[in-house]
């Protein structure tokens, strides 16, 4: 769980956009972004941990990757499920879904929120833009056209 | 922001309310037939008796209210259209103010000449030829085809319309060739150009359309004919279209009114069970929720005008108008039936053919699931309502 004050999106914009484009899983990256681990875990340690950013090895990010679903194999190569094992054995093959980002619990709800809003919408916008696409002509309109002229 | 009507709108609505009200409500016995068996019903009024209306509103200066002024019309703001249709949908008396279909107004110099302006004048009936037998509601897959042979183009095949028949026409034919559906200005005389079907009704099937059939048979049209761009017949008037779902919205709302109206006089009227139906509380809530869904339409029909005249993109607006308008007329129609204590579709009453008039346009339940997913689509883009 990140920290209750997390990274403000303003400051690190830039650099986020910049990895969100780079093809290949933005998840560790994300989490060293963000602001690293919160006060309110129940790991039975001493050790005071807030604010380290280490993956925590849970697997969210291996078992929603859509390309790994596709190639199954490609998860034989390493035992490990780390951001780091996802990346190599996904590399350039990246989908760039963002799902990997959105399902680390060390990832801040500040770049998710961020990426919900912000880069989904334009996957999606892509996708159904055959239905709203102001530039397409609307045929109905000369159906309507066409049934109600007098 | 400021609800008021100007001037300008305000006198306008009230000339379009008053000619109604003088010159077209005392007609529709005319209309509706006066026999017992109403055989003398009839669709249209007789042309001398249209061509009177023309001449006084012409002299009102309001005819050609949705045609732009350097086309030969008034050129009114979106606002305005909506305000003069609202109006002459509280009639069954079919009768517009110069209304030209905006497909027309793409027409070039010469075509304009020789279409739009008789058009506009009574002269010529555009017969809009979109539809196909067997084609279904999706206007993209027709069949007809048109080849184009030494600068001319050879249409083959046959089309429904729905337009009005008259003595002069011509035809605006929609119809496939190599780089996309053109759109071809067929005049009457044209060889190989033949129609069939269209005459006029009397007797309880005055009010049901019954589409014409235009066949066309190796018919040789001049390149000069066509309308707009080759292969972008989709692509006309579609600065003027979408303002046209929102005047549709406004005739519903004028229906409505009218169903209103009628069905208030009955509420005040009938007496069951020795007390006046309007003293019971599920008649007054049925008049209540149809004056509701008349305001609530209103507003939304007035709020789309008016971003189209502001020149802002109406695209969703027109979608939402056209879905809520064409539900909100079948809850009043459904209302009124409550108040009526029974179908409003009675032979001879005006309702009936307002109910027929208003629910036309929607008769294909597609094209509100194409509003549908036009406002959704803007949803997904990121649109906060």
């Amino acid at each position: 769980m990140p920290l209750p004050v997390q990274r403000d999106i303003r400051e690190i914009e830039g650099i986020l956009n910049e990895i969100l484009n780079t093809r290949c899983p933005p998840v560790g990256r994300c989490r060293l972004l963000s602001s690293g681990f919160g006060t309110a875990h129940s790991l039975n340690i001493a050790e005071d941990i807030s604010g380290h950013k280490e993956c925590l090895g849970c697997g969210n990010c291996v078992d929603i990757c859509p390309f790994l679903s596709r190639e199954p194999s490609r998860r034989e190569k390493t035992e490990q499920r780390t951001s780091m094992a996802l990346e190599s054995i996904v590399g350039e093959d990246c989908d760039l879904c963002n799902a990997c980002v959105l399902v680390c619990p060390q990832v801040d709800t500040t770049i998710k929120n961020y990426v919900v809003n912000h880069r989904m919408v334009e996957v999606m916008s892509r996708l159904e833009r055959r239905i709203g696409d102001e530039d397409e002509p609307d045929l109905d309109l000369f159906l309507e056209e066409a049934i109600s002229s007098d | 922001m400021d609800f008021e009507l100007s001037e300008e709108l305000k006198m306008i609505q009230s000339l379009a309310r008053e000619f109604v009200t003088d010159q077209l409500k005392p007609l529709e016995r005319d209309i509706l037939g006066r026999a017992a068996d109403f055989s003398d019903a009839r669709t249209y009024l007789p042309e001398e008796k249209e061509a009177e209306l023309a001449g006084m509103v012409r002299e009102m200066g309001l005819w050609g209210v949705g045609v732009p002024g350097e086309l030969g019309g008034v050129g009114l703001d979106a606002l305005a259209v909506c305000l003069v249709e609202e109006e002459l949908a509280q009639t069954v008396v079919p009768f517009h103010f110069g209304d030209v279909t905006p497909i027309l107004f793409d027409c070039s110099k010469e075509q304009q000449e020789k279409f739009l302006r008789p058009t506009l004048d009574y002269k010529k009936k555009p017969y809009l030829a979109l539809m196909e037998s067997d084609g279904g509601a999706d206007p993209s897959g027709m069949k007809m085809k048109a080849d184009k042979v030494n600068g001319h183009y050879l249409l083959n095949g046959d089309k429904l319309s729905l337009s009005r028949a008259g003595d002069d026409y011509f035809a605006v034919v929609f119809a496939g060739t190599d780089s996309g559906v053109t759109c071809f200005l067929v005049d009457k005389d044209t060889a190989g150009f033949s129609v069939t079907g269209g005459d006029e009704r009397t007797g309880w099937l005055a009010q049901v359309k019954e589409p014409m059939s235009l066949v066309f048979d190796d018919c040789r049209v001049p390149a000069e004919n066509v309308l707009g761009k080759e292969g972008k017949a989709f692509h006309l008037g579609r600065k003027w279209l979408p303002q046209r779902r929102v005047v549709r919205g406004a005739r519903c709302v004028g229906v409505a009114r009218r169903l209103l109206d009628e069905a208030t006089v009955q509420a005040r009227s009938l007496e069951t069970f020795g007390q006046p139906i309007f003293k019971r509380t599920s008649i007054q809530a049925a008049l209540a929720d149809i004056a509701m869904n008349i305001h609530a339409a209103r507003l939304m029909v007035y709020e789309a005008a008016w971003k189209s005249d502001n020149g802002k993109s109406i695209w969703r607006e027109a979608a939402m108008v056209k879905l809520y308008t064409t539900q909100m007329v079948q809850t009043v129609v459904d209302r009124v039936a409550h108040i009526f204590n029974g179908p409003p579709y009675i032979e001879g009453l005006p309702m009936e053919r307002l109910c027929r008039r208003a629910l036309e346009a929607s008769a294909i339940e597609l094209t509100l699931e194409r509003q549908r997913s036009i406002i959704a689509g803007d949803i997904l883009k990121g649109l906060k309502v």
